[in-house]
């Protein structure tokens, strides 16, 4: 048989493949033309006013301070007093406070929390999913096991008790007290984010492992470390900076959610949900606009994560 | 069958360090066991309070010992300890509130299903067109919708402008009341439902697209089978794998979610319960809670790797001969 | 051999119509593609008598696949442009619909696919896979169904038929699987049965008791059969015509044996060199047609295999040959200006042996 095929072979590829090879192609190179590049486009700008407005908060006129109480006329607008409007644009709290003044400056410990919860999670999951798929054997049982507990507690369970439990722990260990609470959020969530990164660049690198140019650097007598370092992290960024970019959505999420439990920081989208749901039939806008911002900001990642997912093609973005 | 051994111990495992670890994380900071117990307590005790506290839990051993104490008291006495702080077992602090939790996620998966299988059925047959573009749309955004906001929003529909539920919850179960029931449990089952089903459909539409494309679908349709029968009958058995896993995956999901739920709606659950017990550091209760939802989510995912058999008899009989 | 009596009356009628059981005139399929309108078949013509067999060769990329695809109605319908009429026993069929092509297939026409590994269900019972027809177009029950299904098995010599039927795809090998979709593809008694590359997944002693089945299976039931494949050996001892397939178009048909006996078409040619022959040493070189098979987005514009045709010269880059017939055999035809054995050729042949005799 074999021998019967090279004819065709060395035309093209198998024979009779033609119709679905042709077919497939014809979907594909079409489905990518269509993908709207607006969802994408929507996200980052979206970010990339958010980060501005957060970082420039104290110098931009049109934003108050967050901790400034709303005065009209010399009277103050604590209890909902002011609706969206003019002089609030998006309406005044139970104690009179802006609410987009404070969307807008909490956006920072948000970002923040995201960003370095990310950062950390990808450095300890990416060099636990590096060496277990890297050395195989025992080394990637146990860190298996490992990642399987972290993923058998449900996230925000999890969360919520390691956040409280390390404010009585930082009592009891005295090196601990540099810990702020946004520290032990940021160390929570990046627990939180081992696991599921440590799994895929595992599988990544497993993959990785076994290509060509890895082959040839340990038939020639290169390192292990130096392999893993100059030539597997390199081919790993792509699908690091994609999970890390859908991650970083879930992340925030996250942190909302601990906060709007109580187990957060107070300067948060979270907590002002919290605080003025039950004003929700007097004053919808207190709770609806941090609704919307933290709605808007996990949707601007996952959006560029998705993106990103297509661009590089990784499959089992999601965290 | 020794598949399925290899796979229990294996989880068998992930269980006892899962508990252990929460145990140390539970414990550890106390200089000794008196500090321990009262911490354990969350008030002064007197000596023989604490000393019958320490005796009762082996609180003066090391973790290992407290270990063995709490799991010998689990398996042999179905005891999960006491709370101290409730004035009452956790076993019957956690007893009237189980059924609200488990029938959140009941329901949550048995609509997720009933939504996400003819959604995706539907897509894949139909890729590329606008029913399938709005509907991948559609699921993009639910997927990634935050549990509170997606609750705070149809609060604000449903309860504020339409005033069709009440706005405090009230655990009612179906066999006292169902009307009332339904009224108490629709919004929390229907903020818990979008996100499940969204996910269930993207991954079923994924896998059933391939599917699709195989040569044994054409060769169904080239037998005359109807297009209907072709994608209902021979693309979605062959279509499960993803779908199957991610009722195990987002188990986890699903219980972090339902904390939420319970909290935004005031309906008196186990998630609700355990906000309460961790933020008033009821360490025995938070303890048993989380050995209970791990314990859990191990069965589910033990399940979900014997349904694969059931779907497929290659994977039956590779492990029947394993 | 006959399946069961209600088979036979189902198709006494169909059978009766006088004429060709297939007739394809002016036949195109077109595939829109961001890079332009793909002519995968590019107005292909001939005729199949009841109960013949045919064979259409060509390279993957010729078009072969597509066209039998393109006669039982089977591709997907968006981004395709077909057109030129197919007369399935004196009905056209060409601009059915999938919904009412529903019904011939699997009891008219039936497919034969290349991959017998992947073409069947791998989870449904093989006894359920052959029933699934047998009930859905001729209304069997449960029982008769099952009856009839262990009978055709047997018929395409699969032993010990009763276990086999409660069995899984993948419990099977590769040569009783395709055994299994000829079964399938039998299974309502169909008056045509195109067989698309049957045997090229599978060994070559495999290979053989395939094709003798099909032919053996075409003569008793009195079927036609259209053989797709790359193999011109294939197609040499199993069918009553050749069709050559290049760029889309046919570019030689004629009865097999004339045809291997007086070959016109120099890619013909080509494909026959390239059957490795038993007196060839084990390793020795295969001679394959240097090239690739012609863009079907802008093909060339005089003959389409001019570019790789060693025998070509000025007016086959400009004039596209067209189909005619030979001038002593009215049944072979071929699309070529200097045919093998005409002078021109003899001169091209010449010169090439002078060049390579240079070197």
């Amino acid at each position: 048989m074999t021998e019967t095929t090279e004819f065709t072979d060395a035309v093209t590829h198998t024979p009779g493949a033609t119709i679905d090879d042709q077919i497939d192609a014809r979907f594909k190179r079409v489905r990518r033309r269509r993908v709207p590049k607006f969802g994408v486009l929507f996200g980052a700008t979206f970010l990339i006013v958010l980060l501005f407005l957060t970082v420039f908060a104290d110098w931009l006129p049109f934003i108050r301070n967050a901790d400034t109480k709303v005065r009209v006329n010399g009277k103050l607008m604590s209890n909902y007093k002011l609706g969206p409007g003019w002089d609030a644009w998006w309406g005044t709290d139970g104690n009179g406070f802006d609410v987009f003044a404070r969307c807008i400056y909490y956006a920072r410990y948000t970002l923040w929390i995201g960003i370095s919860s990310t950062a950390i999670g990808l450095f300890v999951g990416g060099a636990l999913g590096m060496l277990a798929g890297y050395f195989r054997g025992k080394t990637d049982r146990v860190i298996s096991v490992l990642i399987d507990c972290l993923l058998a507690i449900p996230a925000l369970v999890l969360a919520i008790m390691v956040v409280r439990r390390l404010d009585d722990i930082k009592l009891d260990f005295t090196f601990l007290g540099w810990m702020s609470r946004l520290w032990q959020i940021i160390l929570t969530l990046s627990i939180l984010a081992i696991a599921p990164l440590a799994r895929i660049v595992r599988a990544q690198t497993m993959a990785l492992r076994e290509r060509e140019f890895v082959l040839a650097g340990r038939s020639l007598g290169a390192g292990n470390m130096r392999i893993l370092f100059k030539e597997i992290l390199p081919n790993l960024i792509p699908a690091m900076v994609t999970v890390a970019a859908t991650g970083l959505g879930i992340l925030i999420a996250a942190e909302g959610a601990l906060a709007f439990l109580g187990l957060g920081l107070e300067t948060s989208w979270g907590f002002m949900i919290n605080a003025n749901r039950n004003r929700l039939e007097k004053a919808w806008w207190a709770t609806i606009f941090p609704c919307i911002m933290l709605f808007l900001t996990v949707l601007s990642f996952n959006l560029i994560g998705d993106r990103l997912a297509r661009r590089f093609d990784v499959r089992e973005a999601a965290v | 069958m020794r598949y399925f051994f290899q796979r229990f111990l294996q989880l068998l495992l992930v269980f006892v360090i899962v508990t252990f670890v929460v145990l140390v994380v539970m414990r550890v900071g106390s200089s000794n066991a008196q500090e321990l117990a009262i911490k354990l307590a969350g008030r002064p005790l007197k000596p023989e309070e604490s000393d019958a506290l320490i005796q009762q839990y082996n609180l003066d051993a090391n973790f290992i010992s407290q270990y063995l104490t709490w799991l010998k008291n689990l398996v042999f006495h179905f005891d999960l300890g006491f709370s101290p702080q409730a004035g009452q077992s956790v076993a019957d602090l956690l007893k009237p509130r189980v059924w609200t939790t488990v029938l959140l996620g009941l329901y949550a998966n048995v609509f997720g299903l009933l939504i996400a299988i003819p959604l995706a059925v539907t897509q894949a047959y139909r890729r590329d067109r606008p029913f399938d573009k709005v509907g991948s749309m559609a699921t993009f955004i639910a997927v990634g919708v935050p549990g509170i906001v997606l609750g705070v929003f149809l609060k604000l529909i449903f309860v504020v402008q339409l005033g069709w539920f009440p706005s405090i919850g009230d655990k009612i179960y179906p066999w006292d009341d169902l009307h009332e029931h339904f009224m108490n449990f629709f919004l929390p089952t229907l903020t818990l439902t979008i996100p499940v089903a969204a996910i269930y459909t993207r991954l079923l539409r994924a896998d059933m697209v391939m599917t699709l494309q195989s040569d044994f679908i054409t060769l169904a349709s080239a037998k005359g089978v109807p297009p209907r029968r072709v994608v209902w009958k021979h693309g979605l058995r062959n279509s499960l794998f993803s779908l199957v896993t991610a009722v195990g995956t987002q188990l986890g999901a699903l219980i972090g979610s339902a904390v939420l739920v319970e909290s935004l709606f005031d309906l008196d659950g186990l998630g609700s319960q355990l906000v309460v017990s961790v933020l008033s550091a009821d360490l025995f209760t938070v303890q048993s809670f989380v050995a209970i939802i791990v314990l859990i989510v191990v069965v589910v995912n033990l399940l979900v790797d014997l349904s694969y058999a059931l779907i497929d008899p290659r994977i039956r009989q590779a492990r029947a001969l394993g | 051999m006959s399946i069961g009596s209600t088979t036979n009356i189902t198709q006494a009628a169909l059978r009766d119509v006088p004429g060709p059981l297939l007739e394809l005139t002016d036949v195109r399929t077109h595939f829109r593609t961001p890079r332009g309108l793909v002519r995968a078949v590019d107005g292909v013509s001939f005729t199949l008598e009841r109960g013949r067999s045919l064979g259409i060769v060509g390279e993957s990329g010729s078009g072969k696949t597509i066209l039998s695809r393109s006669i039982m109605g089977l591709l997907p319908t968006k981004g395709t442009e077909r057109s030129g009429s197919i007369r399935f026993a004196g009905t056209e069929v060409g601009n059915k619909s999938r919904k009412e092509m529903r019904h011939i297939w699997g009891k008219e026409m039936a497919m034969i696919f290349q991959d017998p590994m992947t073409s069947l269900n791998p989870l449904m019972r093989i006894g359920d896979q052959i029933a699934e027809p047998l009930r859905l177009h001729l209304g069997m029950s449960k029982a008769d169904a099952a009856a009839t299904a262990r009978r055709l098995l047997q018929d395409v010599r699969i032993p010990e038929p009763d276990r086999r039927l409660a069995q899984y795809p993948h419990e099977m090998s590769g040569g009783m699987r395709q055994r299994v979709m000829i079964a399938i593809a039998m299974a309502c008694g169909p008056t045509a049965l195109f067989a698309d590359e049957p045997t090229t997944a599978l060994d070559v002693t495999v290979q053989a008791q395939i094709l003798d089945l099909l032919g053996e299976q075409r003569r008793e039931r009195n079927m036609s059969l259209v053989l797709v494949t790359h193999d011109l050996g294939v197609v040499a001892g199993h069918t009553d015509e050749i069709a050559v397939m290049y760029g889309g178009k046919l570019v030689e048909k004629a009865p097999t044996k004339r045809l291997f006996a007086a070959m016109k078409m120099p890619y013909t040619e080509g494909l026959l060199a390239s059957i490795p022959k038993l007196e060839d040493r084990s390793h020795s070189r295969l001679n394959v047609i240097p090239g690739r098979p012609p863009d079907l987005v802008n093909p060339p514009k005089g003959c389409r295999f001019a570019p790789r045709c060693p025998y070509a010269s000025a007016r086959c880059n400009e004039e596209e040959p067209p189909l005619t017939a030979t001038q002593d055999d009215p049944d072979h035809s071929y699309a070529c200006w200097y045919p093998v054995g005409s002078p021109e050729y003899h001169e091209a042949r010449a010169r090439i042996n002078a060049s390579a005799g240079v070197n």
